[in-house]
């Protein structure tokens, strides 16, 4: 039998208006469990505003054998925006 | 009685007060620090660890708030004292168990120490209000990770009733310990330091029970004039110097590698 908890995936972030980024995942009972169990996990050092939890086997994804989904057969470069400079922050 | 003794008593049921606390403190932590590598499950074993470093660095600020009032050194006071000069409760000293017996004592403890430290934020110890209102802020994730499991583990199968029965059994007359009236209790609430254990015990009772009662725990307790009794033995002792060999053993553990090099610099 498998006696471990189901995995939730962890969604970390630093300060309010940040993205959420992937951190890991953490075994838990329930979602509560599993943001409490994230909070010992990853919040413990890392500086956070906000945590999410998702039962792993919530996330639907691609196959990585399946390279025909991502394959691009003529050139696009043309309508890669390559041409500008895009700067992390914005200045008004 | 002249006013020098009675100032001598006072500042002493004071000092020995703080020490009471800061030795509960170190003694489950260290408990805590136990399943570091053996709890059932990975995260577990994290969220003990982590704990097992707050309990520990909780007891740092009681032991430095006892050097203010004595001058002793905290170091001194975890790694020189001998075992039975330890003021902790019996109830911190037991083994660690089996997970459940860690969960139901952790989350005695941990619902012992919000009442005390709730009681301690009008006390006329000004060092000691503000200590308090320091701690509760961390001790409430301790509260919802332990009353978290007790919740979850109580009547979750017959395997885990029954283990987290059989840990209450065994927790809930030892648990008396932290609500034991010391020597000089009387002392401590004429100066208005502290509102008396048998006050604390009665909220401590009135949060434990329903809430082992939502998940089918049963305690030895009965209900007379609307306030909840123990019907067992309290397990006293500890804060009188009467302990277990569990806390000399478990003071060995602690001391080892400071009695290797005692005068090593970390």
């Amino acid at each position: 039998m498998d006696t471990q908890w189901e995995t939730y995936e962890v969604f970390h972030q630093s300060k309010r208006g940040d993205p959420h980024e992937h951190v890991g995942s953490v075994h838990a009972p329930d979602p509560q469990m599993a943001l409490q169990l994230a909070r010992d996990q990853f919040a413990r050092r890392m500086k956070c505003s906000s945590l999410w939890v998702v039962r792993s086997k919530d996330i639907t994804a691609t196959d990585y054998q399946d390279e025909s989904f991502f394959a691009q057969v003529v050139d696009k470069s043309y309508r890669d925006p390559k041409a500008f400079d895009a700067p992390d922050k914005l200045e008004n | 009685m002249d006013r020098q003794s009675h100032a001598d008593i006072s500042r002493h049921s004071k000092e020995t007060f703080v020490l009471n606390l800061a030795d509960d403190e170190l003694i489950l932590g260290h408990r805590d620090s136990e399943w570091t590598g053996y709890a059932p499950i990975l995260e577990e074993d994290i969220a003990f660890s982590n704990i097992a470093q707050d309990e520990i660095g909780h007891s740092l600020v009681w032991f430095s708030l006892y050097q203010e009032m004595t001058g002793a050194d905290p170091d001194a006071m975890a790694f020189k004292r001998n075992w039975n000069e330890f003021t902790c409760c019996r109830f911190v000293e037991y083994p660690k168990g089996d997970f459940a017996y860690t969960v139901v004592r952790q989350y005695f403890f941990d619902i012992a120490e919000q009442v005390k430290l709730e009681s301690l934020l009008d006390s006329t110890m000004e060092s000691m209000s503000q200590t308090a209102e320091r701690l509760l802020k961390e001790e409430a994730y301790h509260r919802l990770h332990s009353e978290s499991l007790l919740k979850r583990l109580g009547n979750a199968t017959v395997e885990s009733a029954r283990r987290m029965q059989s840990a209450v059994d065994l927790a809930f007359p030892q648990s008396a310990g932290l609500f034991e009236p010391v020597e000089t209790e009387s002392e401590l609430i004429k100066a208005g330091v502290f509102k008396c254990h048998d006050a604390l015990l009665n909220k401590w009772l009135e949060i434990v029970v329903p809430s082992l009662e939502s998940v089918d725990l049963q305690l030895p307790v009965e209900k007379r004039d609307g306030k909840y009794k123990p019907t067992c033995t309290p397990d006293f002792g500890g804060r009188r110097g009467s302990h277990t060999a569990h806390l000399k053993t478990l003071v060995d553990d602690l001391q080892k590698v400071f009695r290797m090099a005692p005068e090593a610099q970390w």
